[in-house]
């Protein structure tokens, strides 16, 4: 049968999931930049951002899920951080320095954005970002998929309610 | 020139995040990325020859003075292990590529194996070692299930599985060596370790051993590798057994010799009882069964028990041999897993030169490995000892002899081979054909090999310092 769609959740339960996934990215974003004086890092950030996602998914289901911009384009943005963090590895080679070396070099002159140091590791945290980010939120929508393929996943307690009856 | 330690994981790495959003399947994007595994060979072998001369090679990323930063080090141990597996790696994806690759993520994976590997072998971090390894573990899982058939998935789920268990037991070691060490610098962990209790040292060193175990598939830990090889297509089965199971054995090595060695030398007994009976089971095993991949897939078992003898023997004859037995295994392996599968003129001599070469008969350079070994267990010590493994060796080569003559027999002489000639596309036979004859050459020439066993052993008793 064909269930129909988001009757399964309650409408709070949606709306506050629609709400959070802003917050979600902000409070990534927050775990990112705070990397570089406390605990946090990109690869932590991608985690709390993907698990902004998953919430649509469990949710609002895949249908819904699958409208938002950065799930439909995740492969592209997992390879564009994994280009990103690779150049910003490799570029000092081509100057003639060690790998993974950072600029502006110790000691010297940073642009600071509020208490941000913008030197070239930012980049590379940022390119892990996307990279952990676009991993894995294709892997949630390839997961999504397999059950899917079965029956429409509609969101969690519909197999229960055809169940009942 | 320190950029040359870089270059081999560097080219393959980012022509690997170039090609995955292509499509893998076109024959352009498989030469591009056989041209770029082809350029870190290149790069891995001008390091070798650099590092042969001049000693190691390092780099600390980011140009932080040496303990703060990530140490990048390449040493003859590591730079041979990486050029041998590359070259396994570049022969068989080249295989593949000829054959027609079917899936579009294969040239993409195949190039971030090779990163991961070339990475692995030449770093002088503890961690970044073990990132690597899941780099390339994780690309071999995919690999596995290559052509997505039932059998192949199926392998690649017991792969992965088993795998996974095995990089949590390697992860808690590592956790347990910075517990004790408070460093993942191999070479400051080597150098602390002298002063930790060795009862501290047993439980982290068994778990390690354990987890490269399971990876080279020594005898209790071998479950699992029967079916991953016999379910996978033949190139990826080449490059499981030539190049991915060449982590277990360098890891045994570095981790065995250069930065436990008194742990070694305190388990070299039990090391010593499983490669023996590894070497048994294997070549028993193997003579009994019947299909080409299955015998091989047993071989493995039992070749892994020689290097492991040899481990365990130790000093300067016991680790060369070691370094020339892994080396000389991939070859064989690679070259057997390719040819096995090929048909018409000359693909039979092919795989005989890869099945006579892991018996150990002359000219082959399986022949070079088993005389390293007859060296080593001469070396052993007492006269009971060196007599028993002399026997055990000859032995295990006298069964070798006869699993690698029924192979043979049965897949290029019996008559349905005879009836069923459809020949193989024949730029497939010619790369087999030059592979046998590579091994034939190192078998003739075997100077270079054993230079890279004896300056391997050197730098792993160096370590002991």
């Amino acid at each position: 049968m064909s269930a129909p769609i988001n009757n399964t959740t309650s409408i709070l339960t949606q709306t506050v999931a629609k709400l959070l996934l802003l917050p979600t990215f902000v409070a990534a974003f927050a775990i990112l930049v705070k990397g570089y004086a406390q605990p946090g890092d990109g690869f932590s950030a991608g985690v709390v951002a993907s698990l902004g996602v998953l919430l649509q998914y469990l949710v609002l289901g895949r249908r819904e899920a699958e409208r938002l911009v950065t799930v439909r384009n995740a492969p592209t943005i997992a390879g564009a951080g994994l280009l990103l963090s690779l150049s910003v590895a490799v570029v000092p080679l081509f100057l003639g320095d060690p790998v993974l070396t950072h600029y502006p070099r110790p000691g010297e002159d940073v642009v600071y954005l509020g208490t941000l140091e913008l030197i070239t590791p930012v980049l590379f945290d940022l390119g892990i970002f996307f990279l952990v980010f676009g991993f894995a939120v294709g892997a949630i929508g390839a997961f999504a998929r397999t059950i899917s393929e079965q029956e429409e996943y509609a969101g969690p307690g519909t197999e229960q309610l055809e169940d009942d009856t | 020139m320190t950029t040359l330690v870089i270059l081999p994981a560097g080219i393959a790495w980012l022509l690997a995040a170039v090609i995955a959003p292509l499509d893998g399947r076109r024959p352009l994007w498989g030469w591009l990325a056989a041209t770029g595994l082809g350029a870190s060979l290149l790069a891995v072998v001008l390091l070798l020859v650099r590092v042969l001369r001049e000693g190691p090679v390092e780099v600390v990323a980011g140009g932080w003075p040496e303990g703060v930063g990530i140490t990048l080090r390449a040493d003859v141990l590591g730079a041979s292990f990486a050029a041998v597996s590359l070259a396994v790696v570049l022969v068989a994806f080249v295989h593949e590529v000829l054959l027609g690759v079917r899936s579009r993520t294969f040239p993409a994976l195949v190039l971030f194996l090779a990163a991961g590997l070339s990475g692995l072998f030449l770093t002088g971090d503890i961690f970044n070692f073990y990132v690597f390894f899941e780099i390339s573990m994780t690309a071999s899982y995919i690999l596995t299930g290559y052509r997505e058939e039932n059998s192949q998935v199926r392998a690649a789920f017991i792969f992965a599985v088993v795998n996974l268990v095995g990089s949590v037991m390697f992860l808690s070691g590592i956790a347990g060596l910075y517990h004790l060490t408070g460093s993942l610098d191999m070479e400051v962990v080597a150098g602390r370790i002298g002063q930790v209790e060795l009862s501290s040292i047993i439980p982290i060193a068994t778990v390690i051993f354990v987890a490269f175990s399971l990876k080279i598939g020594l005898f209790p830990f071998h479950f699992w590798l029967p079916a991953v090889y016999v379910g996978s297509h033949a190139p990826v089965a080449a490059i499981l057994s030539g190049a991915v199971a060449n982590i277990g054995s360098y890891g045994l090595l570095r981790f065995g010799a250069d930065v436990l060695p008194d742990a070694l030398s305190f388990g070299a007994p039990v090391v010593l009882v499983l490669g023996v009976v590894s070497i048994v089971y294997g070549a028993m095993q193997a003579v009994s069964r019947h299909d080409t991949s299955e015998v091989m897939a047993y071989s493995t078992i039992g070749q892994v028990g020689y290097i492991l003898v040899a481990l365990a023997v130790g000093g300067p004859v016991g680790y060369a041999a070691a370094v020339v037995y892994s080396i000389v295994n991939s070859l064989n392996k690679a070259l057997v897993f390719l040819a096995a599968q090929l048909r018409g003129p000359l693909a039979g001599a092919a795989f005989a030169v890869g099945a006579f070469s892991i018996a150990g008969v002359p000219p082959a350079v399986g022949f070079v490995g088993k005389i390293a070994l007859f060296k080593t267990s001469i070396e052993a010590g007492g006269l009971l000892e060196t007599t028993a493994l002399v026997v055990l060796i000859f032995a295990g080569s006298a069964l070798s002899f006869v699993y690698a003559f029924q192979v043979y027999q049965r897949a290029f002489l019996a008559r349905e081979y005879r009836n069923n000639k459809r020949p193989s596309p024949r730029a497939t036979r010619v790369l087999a054909i030059s592979l046998a004859a590579f091994v034939l050459a190192v078998g003739l020439w075997p100077e270079p090999l054993l230079v890279l066993g004896t300056e391997s052993a050197a730098l792993l008793l160096e370590g002991l310092r």
